[in-house]
């Protein structure tokens, strides 16, 4: 049966290529990663699909799901409406629920190029995983006696538990990775004699920074990556009553709520500056007041003594003077402020370097950091390469996972003698905030925050504070997602009649006319709804994703290819809208299929259901079609009204062709007062009752 | 713009059943603009028809779609050639002009109005039409402060409002404004109340004598040596 | 000089009183002949309506010579809305080589709102263009520009809606009418003597004659009808709520005994040049209110 919809010049459109736009929030991944791409998936209740996508863009998405500071929830243009969204969480949802951890990762040997890594943090792994998959053989050298560097040692086991970790590593080493733990390399010579090409270093950045205090050097003064360390290798250091951690970071945060873990009531931060300056991201800051952590903003140590076992900590107040080169308020002390705070232990975490072996023979920059090219990771021996930390200073996972996925790319290119070309996006970025009009008619909608443990529970051992999302919860936050340059475009430009039905469609006031008097449909703030695509009387405008423009199509084709399993009447093909079907649940109150006929073409919205869709739907033979919408708990404005002018224009040839009316329903997804599986059973009866009737008038006539 | 309304669809299965092959033809100027017989319209119709076809069980059409950019002119309908080859009739989605210009384009190929040619308008709002022009060939908006009694009052009377008018609206439609009143109104707002008063005379309907042409092109002899 | 016994008494001071007479949808014009036998004598002219409320009826031209040929004085009624400007020349010549010479001139009801929807609406002319047109016959030409062998004369009227609810652009109208050459004026239904005192103080500076156009009712819920349906009609509350107050069956006489009222407050206060009756198809009660405004005719 053709259902094919030819209503589209198909030609004209399989040519068109993908107009999207990168999205902001992919733009300030530093894995680059298609989230848009990925959150739809998972309000469209595809799960795997997500995780596809994930996979593709991020080495160890599990990893990430916990420990990601997600630069992409700060870009999220959501935040101009309401809140970001969650993105960090639902990643989380798919990895869990898609089951990242079944997945394995094959790789065969292509090259004979052997590559060393120096250094297993999440910059090390993340070359050896993508240079294996390249093809190379590949030895990870890591000096202590597990792998995972910083992700093992310095990450305490509440923001990621270490079984995630052990299965990204066995996934690593099932791919053919050789392992050796133990194992501190001295010298990089050694490595080339020893038959490698290529190095990589990676090292991280181990050495805390040293307050520049008097007393430092006593007992009970300890630095963070120390002390995280010792914690995450299963020590429990002795802290006593009162313990204060000195620092902004992640790492002092860190710190201190390991500290609560390991059952200190009295744990207090001493930050110089405001919290406004704070590095530590703001969620993990809100979780460390949650557990009791004080944290005293503009105070800072000056000199510390050790009596009767016991620390006196001097310090002094500070106030925020002129900016300094970083562009945030130099602290500055203020006269006369001194007071004395009385502990058991400090936990110094202002900051870490790297510490390169001088033997390396790789010129250092500022703070004792290789210096590399940023565009190759190359450092000055040739055949050596290195990233993460130990380039930049303290940063995140997610940013060293990103180097090292570039130097395994720059690794490859240097042996196989190609000329390093960067990775050139084709795709134009979307930029520009949401204009007031657009915002204002955008429906504000509560993000959704992922459960976390309870604070008592917290304070008891190093259980996984973040939980997991539902399935209701992750489909109701994707669905906030504004899908931001996937919109429409008027693809067709010739054939635009300038009606401006599109002008007056839009509930987001988009479209405008220019100067010139040429509609245009900025992309930067369309919503991507798609009822101009189905109202335009000239069929000009697309979305901007051929996926998007064929999914109706192809998902009613779908359905068709099902229908021979449908033996039971009446046949009845419903389009339901995927962000209700999921959200609300109600996909499998709807769906009959082979046992009751009743089969579901899920749409990403109904207003994207356009009138030839609905005849089309009757040509394959269905009995009664309905549209399922989420009536009130849309996410977009106005989409019912225009589903009804459809619905209204199919039903007025209905009646001629011999199709009653009421054959066509529309029911709402959601609404609290009708049950869309009651109203179904309804209009099951109802259809039914319309065969029988045809039944009967089929034998009057014969 | 010139607005038609699509016809009805019971009219529309009747006059094309004589034949077998029906090419849809929509028309991407007014016809699209007015919702009548734009390309949506023109796939709407077709997937119509079809469906119509499977339900009566009698596959008497085939039927296939095309949509010019316009169907009043001859060149574009140059492009439609290999389009006509092999169909036995056209159902144009284009105005009364375009049913016409194909009529004259392909003298051997039956041609279907596919819409009813309504009027000249304005769109008030989406999928609202309202006439504003009767193409009378002797505009006088000059004395009317722009708002055409010819079109707007249901009589077409020049010499101020009949005594019919009621709140403003006219005495044939209730939902109609009084052209004469908007009219009155706006002189006012302009300070030109004395058109109102002046005498208008009957209007000259020898301006159109059926069918109009109009020739913006001079008369031009261009003889050898002239250069 | 008069060229009719109507526009003799248009002429002098006297108060003058016509009423209508409406011909029926058919060709039995017995109750015609006895409503004007019956008035032709109390009243000093009879109209004919044409088509009113644009329903289709025996012509206002054959009416009219009916008047004329019982021994009344007719005033021929002529819209715009089924004739073009042949044949309105056409039939007003018949009517003065018939001894027709009042014309009251109108532009006529929209076809939308009679019995003939879908007719096509002519008005190929206005009645301010109705009206120069008679005068230019009656100069010896056609609206041609071709001479007629002999030309008529006519006295000609027009109307004019004083309770109009946006009544500028009416007197707008009126001005126009008076320029174009009526003679007289009817005007809608009057329901508010307060308007036609405001309207005389306006019309008083042409040197036209005013009949007020009195309408007789038959119930509160004809008033609340007219209202809603016949176009330009607006009856006021006050009368409304008189009519609504009678007991079920004595509408009739109520409005009778309104109208009559009007009608002597008119003529006692010298309002204007004197009435024009509609009694809308109850043209029996005619004589009934002239007795009761104690105008009947010695």
């Amino acid at each position: 049966m053709n259902v094919a919809n030819k209503s589209y010049p198909e030609e004209r459109l399989e040519r068109s290529p993908d107009h999207s736009l990168v999205p902001p929030c992919q733009s300030a991944c530093p894995l680059h990663m298609d989230i848009r791409e990925y959150v739809g998936l998972v309000s469209q209740g595809k799960i795997m699909e997500a995780l596809q996508v994930i996979r593709t863009g991020n080495p160890f998405p599990s990893i990430c799901a916990y420990v990601c500071t997600h630069p992409c929830e700060d870009a999220c243009r959501r935040s101009q409406v309401d809140k970001p969204i969650a993105i960090r969480a639902l990643k989380r949802f798919a990895v869990e629920f898609g089951g990242d951890r079944l997945i394995g990762a094959e790789a065969e040997t292509r090259h004979k190029e052997k590559v060393a890594i120096v250094g297993s943090g999440p910059a090390g792994l993340s070359c050896a995983y993508y240079l294996k998959k390249s093809g190379y053989p590949v030895t990870i050298l890591e000096a202590h006696s597990e792998l995972g560097g910083m992700l093992r040692i310095g990450i305490p086991q509440y923001r990621l538990p270490r079984d995630v970790l052990d299965i990204e590593v066995q996934r690593l080493t099932r791919m053919g990775v050789e392992i050796r733990t133990n194992t501190r390399v001295v010298s990089l010579d050694l490595l080339f004699e020893l038959g490698y090409k290529a190095v990589f270093i990676t090292i991280g950045a181990h050495q805390s920074l040293r307050m520049g205090i008097e007393g430092e050097e006593s007992a009970g003064v300890i630095d963070g990556a120390t002390f995280l360390r010792e914690v995450n290798l299963g020590l429990k250091p002795s802290l006593g009553r009162r313990v204060a951690v000195v620092g902004g970071g992640n790492v002092a945060i860190d710190a201190a709520r390991t500290a609560i873990r390991l059952g200190v009531k009295n744990v207090s931060i001493l930050y110089r500056r405001s919290r406004a300056e704070m590095p530590a991201e703001p969620g993990e800051v809100e979780q460390a007041l949650e557990e009791g952590i004080d944290i005293k903003y503009l105070v800072t140590p000056t000199r510390i003594k050790r009596e009767n076992k016991r620390l006196t900590v001097t310090c002094i107040r500070m106030e925020l003077g002129e900016p300094d080169e970083s562009g945030r308020q130099r602290p500055v002390p203020i006269k006369d402020s001194e007071f004395v705070e009385e502990l058991d232990t400090l936990i110094g975490a202002i900051g870490q370097a790297p510490q390169a072996p001088s033997d390396f023979g790789v010129r250092l920059g500022r703070g004792s950091t290789i210096q590399v090219d940023p565009g190759t990771l190359t450092t000055n021996r040739a055949g050596v390469f290195a990233g993460g930390d130990a380039v930049t200073g303290p940063a995140t996972v997610t940013e060293a996972l990103a180097a090292g996925r570039l130097a395994a790319f720059r690794i490859d290119d240097y042996l196989r003698h190609r000329y390093p070309l960067p990775g050139k996006e084709d795709r134009e970025k979307l930029s520009g905030d949401l204009l007031p009009e657009t915002i204002e008619m955008i429906r504000k909608i509560e993000r959704v925050e992922p459960p976390s443990l309870t604070v008592a529970a917290r304070a008891k051992d190093f259980g996984t504070v973040e939980l997991v999302y539902g399935w209701e919860q992750a489909t109701n936050e994707a669905r906030r997602c504004l899908r931001c340059g996937i919109g429409v475009e008027i693809l067709f430009q010739d054939k635009c009649a300038s009606c401006l039905t599109c002008l007056r469609a839009c509930p987001y006031h988009v479209p405008y006319l220019d100067a010139s008097g040429t509609v245009r449909i900025p992309a930067d703030q369309c919503q991507a709804c798609g009822i101009c695509v189905a109202e335009c009387p000239a069929k000009a405008i697309v979305l901007r994703k051929p996926f998007d423009r064929r999914q109706v199509t192809e998902e009613l084709g779908h359905t068709v290819k099902s229908l021979a399993e449908a033996k039971n009447k009446p046949f009845i093909i419903g389009f339901g809208c995927q962000y209700g079907l999921f959200g609300t649940g109600s996909l499998a109150r709807l769906w009959r299929g082979a046992k009751a006929g009743v089969w579901i073409v899920p749409v990403l919205c109904v207003a994207k259901v356009e009138a030839t869709h609905l005849l089309a739907a009757f040509e394959t033979g269905a009995e009664g079609v309905f549209i399922a919408g989420c009536g009130e708990q849309c996410a977009r404005e106005n989409t019912i009204y225009w589903v009804q002018q459809r619905v209204a224009r199919v039903r007025k040839v209905l009646k001629p062709i011999g199709l009653e009316p009421e054959r066509l329903q529309v029911f709402a997804l959601g609404a609290a007062a009708e049950d869309p599986a009651a109203e179904l059973d309804r209009f099951v009866e109802q259809v039914s009752a319309l065969r029988l009737a045809s039944v009967i008038m089929g034998e009057v006539k014969s | 713009m010139i607005v038609a309304e699509q016809k009805p669809f019971e009219e529309i299965r009747r006059m094309i059943t004589p034949y077998e092959r029906v090419l849809i033809l929509g028309c991407g100027t007014c016809m699209t603009v007015c919702d009548a017989g734009g390309e949506r319209e023109v796939s709407f119709l077709h997937n119509a028809l079809r469906l119509a076809q499977a339900r009566s069980g009698d596959v008497a059409h085939t039927f296939s779609e095309y949509t010019l950019k316009r169907q009043c002119d001859p060149e574009f309908l140059e492009l439609l050639p290999e389009k006509v080859a092999d169909v036995d009739v056209v159902l144009s989605l284009g105005c009364g002009i375009g049913v016409q210009a194909i009529a004259e384009s392909f003298p051997e190929m039956p041609v279907l109005p596919g819409v009813n040619t309504s009027f000249m308008g304005m769109t008030k709002e989406s999928g609202v039409w309202d006439e504003r022009c009767a193409a009378c060939g002797d505009c006088r908006l000059e004395d009317t402060a722009g708002i055409c009694p010819i079109t707007r009052c249901t009589k077409g009377i020049l010499n101020g409002p009949c005594a019919g008018t009621k709140k403003g609206k006219c005495e044939a439609n209730k939902d109609m404004d009084c052209a004469w009143i908007l009219i009155y109104q706006r002189l006012e707002r302009l300070q030109q109340l004395d058109k109102m008063r002046r005498y208008y005379p009957p209007r000259n309907f020898r301006t159109i004598p059926r069918p109009r042409r109009i020739v913006t092109k001079a008369a031009v002899v261009t003889g050898e040596g002239d250069g | 000089m008069a060229n009719s016994s109507f526009e003799e008494k248009l002429g002098s001071n006297k108060f003058v009183v016509t009423t209508e007479v409406g011909p029926p949808k058919s060709v039995d014009i017995s109750e015609m002949v006895h409503h004007i036998e019956l008035l032709k004598d109390k009243v000093d002219a009879i109209n004919i309506t044409d088509h009113q409320s644009s329903v289709m009826r025996f012509p206002s031209l054959g009416g009219a010579l009916l008047v004329k040929e019982l021994g009344g004085e007719p005033v021929l009624q002529m819209t715009c809305r089924d004739r073009n400007r042949l044949a309105l020349q056409a039939d007003l010549l018949m009517a003065y080589s018939r001894g027709i010479t009042n014309v009251l001139c109108l532009t006529g009801d929209s076809v939308d709102v009679g019995d003939h929807k879908e007719a096509k609406p002519v008005f190929d002319l206005d009645s301010v263009q109705l009206l120069k047109m008679i005068r230019t016959l009656e100069s010896g030409t056609d609206m041609g520009g071709n001479e007629l062998k002999a030309a008529p004369r006519f006295c000609i009227g027009a109307t004019v809606h004083p309770e109009a609810d946006f009544v500028e652009p009416q007197l707008v109208k009126f001005d126009k009418k008076v320029a174009a050459g009526a003679q007289f004026f009817q005007t809608q239904g009057i329901f508010d003597l307060a308007s036609l005192r405001r309207f005389m103080q306006y019309a008083s500076q042409f040197n036209v004659k005013i009949l007020a156009g009195i309408i007789v009712l038959s119930s509160a819920g004809m008033a609340r009808y007219m209202n809603n349906n016949v176009p330009g009609i607006i009856v006021s509350q006050t009368i409304i709520d008189e009519l609504a107050a009678v007991e079920k069956g004595k509408g009739l006489q109520k409005g009778i005994e309104i109208a009559a009222r009007m009608i002597k407050t008119i003529k006692e206060e010298k309002l204007c040049h004197g009435v024009h009756i509609m009694a809308v198809g109850n043209e029996r009660v005619v004589p009934g209110i002239l007795e009761a405004a104690e105008l009947v005719n010695a």
